[in-house]
């Protein structure tokens, strides 16, 4: 279903750098944000500079968006920071700073994106998890706390948004060597690859396919769906 | 422009009568305006509320009247500012004036 308006968070870099590319490649329109500037340049890329917490400059986010569109098709809740810290050592500020962007930014996206997803044949939220949720390694509460949140909303955001034709999933991708894992150290990574069933890193494109399956038409009966790669559950 | 009350009162009354073409005859909304909208003298549920709510902000913003509708009070029985047309011509009227 090429042609689609598809709205990507966190598309500066790594999977939401890389959602961004394949939506293009796909035809797609493509309506990226984040903190800083994208190195993507395309004629169906739009580029929004915008703190995603910012619930403020979000609405207007979608007013500007609504001039410029009818309908959003898609949208892709990606934009994430991680913290890999012992609870005791993890000030407050950090945890609130995680919820509101792993959580909060989320809730806020899709408050505003359903209102412009309602008049789509096929509108899907995709939201990105992680397997910090199952896996409740130490050092990742405050993450997999937000994540754990996330995957929640998803849940429930499905029954809230089925009367108007959209699903909702999410996706948990495993360690992918993006900015966000590059601050954890290496023996944590290989602690958490040894516990799934397929012992690798995922990249991009393992992500890109999850979220492609959410997106066909016909995965309409595919709702409040979280997908772990590797094989964790 | 300042938006009237009569304004918003008839894009509520639209929106109502849009809802009830997908809906069976036994759970019509009625549509006047002293009519209710949410709670026990009314056959919306919940979801069917927000699809109303958000019918309701689209057609605000074709008159040029950008809200959204959003409360905590939202599914309070006493205090809903969605339990009438006419308290949602009120609400509406008071975040279009902010």
């Amino acid at each position: 279903m090429p042609g689609r308006h598809v709205l990507i968070t966190g598309t500066s870099r790594g999977i939401g750098e890389a959602l961004a590319e394949h939506h293009l490649a796909a035809g797609d329109c493509v309506v990226g944000c984040g903190r800083s500037k994208s190195a993507l340049s395309h004629e169906r890329y739009l580029h929004v500079e915008i703190d995603v917490t910012d619930a403020t400059a979000v609405q207007g986010m979608f007013r500007d968006l609504k001039k410029r569109v009818k309908t959003l098709d898609v949208l892709i809740n990606n934009a994430g920071v991680a913290s890999m810290n012992a609870i005791a050592l993890t000030p407050v500020e950090t945890a609130r700073r995680v919820m509101e962007t792993n959580f909060i930014a989320a809730f806020n996206f899709t408050r505003e994106a359903m209102r412009m997803m309602r008049g789509s044949p096929a509108a899907r939220i995709v939201n990105l998890s992680s397997v910090a949720v199952p896996l409740r390694l130490e050092g990742e509460a405050v993450y997999a706390a937000s994540k754990s949140a996330l995957e929640t909303f998803t849940r429930i955001a499905a029954r809230e948004v089925a009367p108007f034709g959209i699903t909702c999933n999410a996706v948990g991708p495993c360690p992918i060597k993006t900015k966000l894992t590059a601050g954890v150290p290496d023996q944590k990574i290989q602690d958490l690859i040894a516990r799934q069933a397929v012992r690798r890193w995922a990249v991009p494109a393992d992500v890109v396919n999850v979220v492609e399956f959410f997106l066909r038409p016909e995965s309409s009966m595919i709702t409040g769906q979280v997908v772990y790669l590797g094989g964790v559950s | 422009m300042e938006i009237t009350d009569d304004a918003i009162r008839e894009v509520v009354l639209n929106a109502m009568r849009n809802v009830n073409a997908a809906r069976d005859a036994a759970s019509q909304l009625v549509v006047s305006a002293e009519a209710p909208i949410f709670g026990p003298e009314s056959t919306l549920d919940s979801l069917g509320l927000v699809g109303l709510l958000l019918d309701i902000e689209e057609g605000l913003q074709e008159i040029g009247c950008d809200v959204i509708l959003s409360d905590e009070r939202a599914v309070s029985q006493k205090r809903s500012p969605f339990r009438s047309v006419q308290s949602l011509v009120s609400y509406v009227g008071t975040l279009a004036r902010e």
